[in-house]
């Protein structure tokens, strides 16, 4: 399997405790992605200049010759890496990091169940991404010793696969964390890269069965953060029904501002502002005046706090 | 400071505790303090502070001289009658305490309190002839004495031991459930048995002194029931002359008969311990209460039959925490540094039976309401006992009440975990027929989290502070210093000794096998000169510095006649608390992986950079630092070389006795402060720390080590003390650290957040119970209250940290210190 980060004790993937295991690859190219290394499917490389101790053995390596020192640090030269990692191997300091791994099933589960004891009651596995459907295969088979060691299984999907894949992992899964982005088909086009048919028709048949689902919609400044967009997909999830045990608005952030830049990508929301609590509290009145149980819907992420704090600080 | 994070408030206070609170906080303003006062029998040789008892204290050393002689200068003299030089000294000693405690320390009630007994902390002659304080100057300051063998034991980067007081729980529900009386009874029937050769020898002089100090606590009473009776005579409001009498009424039951309610109780049981520091002349060091919602119970349940309301417990309460507190008094002039900020009068709140059911009860809640509304304060400690069948409304309690601190105002205690290691005790020390599965679970902690047996256990739980990093430094010079030291008093140069056997030039030790059996060989080294160095302290002590009070208190004295410092007492241990346990973990990991698994470097490469302080070698560092495997990470095969070295630093430490008092040997990991200043006397560590860096903490894994969070760090701890298995010491569990181990973690506050929060942290718990370890701080911090905190300390005077178990207030801690702490402020993402 291809993953790219094990998070153990994870509070913000489910209820309870979680080991979170984020998969490499997502069909979605959300603009505003906060984990822009999980997208392709490869395995990439990274570095931290807060770590590099300037020893420049990751140059010494390189036997492609794709690596220089320029003014903002290691440069690599994508175009003539192999990927080979000798840099990544070499480095004394971690500065050089591999992004994502191939991880055995077996050896996956063996971490996953070193935190057991804490799952205890609520808590559990959280499949994350990426896209935990792009790698079903694997996944049923870890899903499989999971459940058979008795631990909860939570799914986190942006619902854009084939509803076989679905079928094939539902029968272990406990809960779904189901991401509703964009209501308009074009605007989700627009923004994430496909079309959201698939994704509105998955959430209509998993609806239909037992999982246990959470909605989740980021709120994002300008893209999904309007009145209209929020209205559209409650509307939608009252028009079909749709049964979920929540529904949380999930407050933009800029912690992986740092992400993009050592991918050498440009992120269009580097200068956004976090959402205002008047925002959040707007978009929250607006859901739940749509959908049958309002008490289910609710805002998180650390803007709540983080605003406080700011706030308090000046 | 703008409220970045509202600091932690008393709230619900009666105006009694109020007024009581802040009267203790007005510290130096205060127009009555608890200042020691001394007392000299006026001979020219005599001497009051005692310097063993700060041998644990190394940072003290430059002061031993000052302390003595400005003691002496400022002590009264009591003049002792002709009569007093015919007793043998253990009676002299007992009189002449009882003589200052009685009829010289001044005899107040505070304004508002409800309990008697004020002042209490006093320094007093050591009542030797001139033939004595010579024996002892020689065992003491001789060339071999004791001064110099542990300053230079110290310097030398060994650590520090000494014969410290208190550290344990004196048998105060025997004073409580049958007065002072029944001790003198069975002191007299136990002298009236003995032959009289036995009368006439030490065993005798013990007894007879026991009996002078059982009637201290009675003759003390009887002047306080005297004074508040004057009190009340001229007291106009006619309420607080009603408390006047009530007191007075106490004090003419407790603590000499059995208390007969709640309130009675408490008093008995304050008088009873502020003796017990008087007797020492060491205010508080973990004299610690034990199961006080246990045994305090029966009294609750009665009282409250009888109509006591809850506002009048709490008030009790209340003013029974401000007395605990005022042991702070005692040098209240230096200031709150150094040795003040180590007290530990600790109690246990819950915990299971033998059965394992649990044994909260109303009084639990009540002693947690009282913590909750006076904090922040710093004593009395608590320490809540949690099992596997802790009520989820004892642990929403405790997780609401740490959500609402700056950190736990209390440390956890984990049962099982603890238990599986007392048993291990009563296997390896032989002494099941006093530690077995039918008593077992009344346990109770010492100090901050020293698992000892209650009333009859002295198991010298700080006595022996080892730096265990000195077994690789020697292992890597063949058994000399790595580098020479530095005696900081006198600034002269220690130059570098073969202290340890010769465990192989380096280039012999072309194995990790050797390489690490050379540490094995050094650590046994290291430990067996500890037992040498701390038998110096332990024989004065039980030579000249008995305290025959305490002996009264500590079952087993009175049955073998001996002084509870002779080894008296029924369980006589002294723990081997093992400090640097992860750097030097981590450090084995370290050329485990440079010199024999990469093979990059050699053996004498690691040493020169070690030398160098890791200059010119910084491509080697950084591969130490970043790529080596480390302790703390959940990582099977540096955990289990972490297990396997304590199991080894366990086996090794329970050969030993102390030959002058025969008491067994035992390990724990506890590091007090130790961990901080061990840094700069010991060199750079082949983990990548520098010389002057901080050592890891007790059996924390090293700072930033653990990189995999709360959980993985926690089952590394459960891992190294000896994890779980089909032969558990006690159901699964493995423990071979009797006296536990402190474990500290910081969490983010943001993971406290909300009630949906307040769950997964008890999720962490519950999970703690069956993964980790036997004691956990928590503390919960946020950095920029903590920057804010060192830029303005007036504003943060009571805002507590918790260091290994012990409390400081933040602002009282030095900038290093507070900078670790600041960096500990780690698991951000969560």
């Amino acid at each position: 399997m291809n993953i790219l980060n094990i998070q153990r004790m994870s509070t913000e993937d489910g209820p309870g405790l979680r080991t979170t295991v984020f998969f490499k690859g997502c069909p979605l190219k959300c603009t505003w992605c906060h984990n822009p290394e999980s997208i392709l499917p490869s395995i990439q490389k990274e570095w931290f200049q807060v770590r590099c101790i300037g020893c420049h053995i990751c140059i010494v390596n390189c036997p492609a010759q794709a690596l220089s020192v320029t003014e903002n640090g290691i440069d690599s030269d994508m175009t003539k890496c192999k990927l080979c990692l000798k840099c990544v191997d070499g480095c004394p300091a971690g500065a050089m990091q591999q992004i994502g791994k191939i991880i055995s099933v077996e050896m996956l589960f063996n971490e996953i169940i070193k935190d057991k004891a804490y799952f205890n009651g609520s808590g559990g596995v959280t499949l994350s991404g990426g896209e935990v459907m792009a790698q079903t295969t694997e996944a049923v088979k870890l899903c499989q010793k999971l459940k058979a060691h008795g631990i909860s299984i939570a799914l986190d999907t942006s619902g854009y696969t084939q509803y076989a894949n679905f079928e094939t992992l539902l029968p272990y899964v406990d809960l779904l964390l189901y991401d509703l982005k964009v209501d308009d088909a074009l605007d989700h086009q627009r923004l994430c890269g496909v079309d959201n048919a698939i994704i509105k028709s998955n959430l209509i048949r998993l609806s239909q069965e037992s999982v246990k689902i959470w909605i989740r919609t980021p709120i994002i400044p300008n893209a999904t953060d309007d009145v209209k967009n929020i209205k559209a997909i409650a509307t939608f999830l009252s028009e079909y029904s749709i049964r979920f045990e929540r529904w949380e608005l999930c407050a933009f952030n800029n912690l992986c501002i740092d992400k993009y830049a050592r991918l050498g990508q440009s992120w269009e929301f580097e200068k956004t502002p976090l959402v205002t609590k008047d925002t959040m509290a707007l978009l929250l009145s607006t859901a739940q005046a749509i959908v049958s149980k309002p008490e289910v819907v609710s805002f998180t992420g650390l803007t709540q706090l983080e605003e406080e704090v700011k706030c308090t600080k000046q | 400071m703008d409220g970045i994070v509202k600091m932690k408030e008393p709230k619900n206070l009666s105006p009694r505790i109020k007024w009581l609170r802040n009267f203790y906080f007005e510290g130096v303003k205060r127009t009555w303090n608890n200042e020691y006062n001394c007392y000299s029998d006026g001979k020219p040789w005599d001497f009051l502070f005692d310097e063993l008892t700060y041998y644990i204290v190394p940072e003290t050393i430059p002061f031993y001289q000052t302390y003595t002689s400005s003691s002496l200068q400022s002590a009264e003299h009591i003049n002792m009658p002709d009569e007093f030089w015919q007793l043998s000294l253990k009676e002299r000693r007992a009189t002449f305490i009882k003589e200052a405690i009685v009829n010289h320390v001044p005899v107040e009630i505070i304004p508002n309190d409800l309990l008697c007994g004020a002042r209490f902390n006093m320094l007093t002659s050591h009542c030797l002839t001139k033939a004595e304080a010579k024996d002892r100057d020689h065992l003491v300051y001789g060339k071999n004495g004791s001064r110099k063998q542990e300053v230079d034991y110290y310097y030398y980067g060994f650590g520090n031991d000494g014969a410290t007081s208190g550290h344990l729980i004196p048998d105060y529900q025997k004073i409580i459930d049958h007065g002072f009386v029944k001790v003198f009874s069975d002191l007299e029937n136990r002298y009236q048995s003995m032959t009289p050769n036995e009368q006439n020898s030490s065993s005798g002089e013990q007894i007879k002194a026991m009996m002078i100090a059982a009637t201290m606590p009675r003759d003390l009473a009887k002047k306080y029931a005297v004074k508040c009776e004057e009190e009340a005579l001229k007291m106009i409001d006619p309420l607080r002359k009603a408390e006047l009498l009530q007191m007075k009424a106490n004090m003419e039951i407790v603590p000499w008969k059995k208390a007969e309610n709640f309130y009675q109780a408490i008093q008995s049981l304050w008088i009873t311990h502020m003796l017990v520091m008087a007797d020492e002349n060491y205010p508080g060091p973990g004299v610690s209460f034990g199961r006080l919602d246990q045994y305090l119970y029966p009294y609750y349940i009665k009282s409250k039959a009888e109509g006591m309301t809850d506002e009048l417990v709490k008030d009790i309460l209340g003013c029974f925490w401000f007395h605990c507190n005022t042991a702070y008094d005692a040098q209240i002039r230096v200031g709150n540094n150094g040795i003040t900020a180590g007290f530990g009068q600790l109690f246990n709140l819950s915990g299971c039976n033998a059965q394992g059911e649990d044994l909260t009860n109303e009084l639990t809640y009540i002693l947690l309401d009282v913590i909750d509304d006076l904090s922040p304060i710093l004593e009395p400690k608590p320490n809540v006992r949690i099992h596997k069948n802790t009520p989820d409304k004892l642990m929403d309690r405790v997780v609401e009440m740490i959500a609402s601190s700056q950190g736990a105002p209390f440390l956890l205690n984990f049962d099982e975990r603890s238990i599986a290691g007392m048993i291990r005790e009563a296997k390896e020390a032989k002494c099941d027929d006093l530690i077995n599965f039918a008593n077992v679970a009344d346990y109770a902690s010492v100090g901050c989290l020293e698992n000892t047996m209650v009333g009859n256990d002295r198991s010298g739980t700080v006595d022996d502070n080892l730096y265990l990093y000195k077994a690789v430094e020697l292992a890597l010079n063949n058994g000399k210093d790595l580098l020479p030291k530095k005696n900081d008093l006198t600034g002269q140069k220690l130059p570098i000794k073969q202290h340890g056997p010769k465990t192989g030039e380096l280039e012999e030790l072309n194995t990790f096998d050797k390489f690490y059996n050379a540490v094995k060989i050094q650590t046994g080294f290291i430990i067996k000169k500890s037992v040498e160095i701390y038998e110096l302290s332990e024989r004065i002590r039980a030579k000249y510095g008995n305290t025959i009070y305490l002996s009264t208190l500590v079952n087993g004295c009175m049955e073998k006649a001996l002084d509870v410092t002779e080894g008296g007492a029924e369980l006589s241990f002294v723990t081997i608390e093992g400090v640097t346990y992860a750097t030097t973990v981590d450090s084995i990991l370290a050329i485990k992986y440079l010199v024999y698994d990469r093979k990059e470097y050699s053996l004498n490469e690691v040493k020169n950079a070690l030398v160098n302080n890791w200059e010119g070698y910084e491509i080697m560092q950084a591969i130490a630092k970043n790529r080596a495997p480390k302790y703390g990470r959940d990582d099977f095969e540096a955990d289990a070389i972490a297990k396997d070295y304590m199991e080894f630093f366990a086996n090794e430490t329970w050969k030993y006795k102390t030959k002058s008092t025969h008491r067994q040997f035992r390990p724990g990991m506890l590091s007090w402060n130790y961990w901080a200043s061990a840094g700069f006397v010991l060199p750079a560590s082949p983990d990548g720390r520098k010389q002057g860096q901080f050592f890891s903490n007790a059996i924390c894994p090293s700072n930033g080590a653990d990189i995999f969070g709360p959980t993985a760090n926690s089952n590394s701890v459960g891992v190294a003390l000896g994890g779980k298995s089909e032969n558990g010491d006690f159901l699964e569990y493995r423990n071979c650290l009797p006296n536990g181990a402190s474990h500290t973690i910081t969490f983010n506050s943001s993971l406290l957040r909300n009630p949906d929060h307040l769950n997964k942290f008890k999720a962490f718990l519950k999970g703690y119970i069956h993964n980790g370890g036997t004691a956990l701080q928590i503390n919960i911090l946020d950095s920029n209250m903590l920057r804010d905190a060192q830029a303005h300390p007036d504003e943060y005077k009571h805002l507590l940290v918790r260091v290994t178990g012990y409390n400081a207030y933040f602002v009282t801690v030095g900038r290093e210190l507070q900078n670790e702490i600041i960096a500990r402020e780690s698991h951000q993402q969560y």
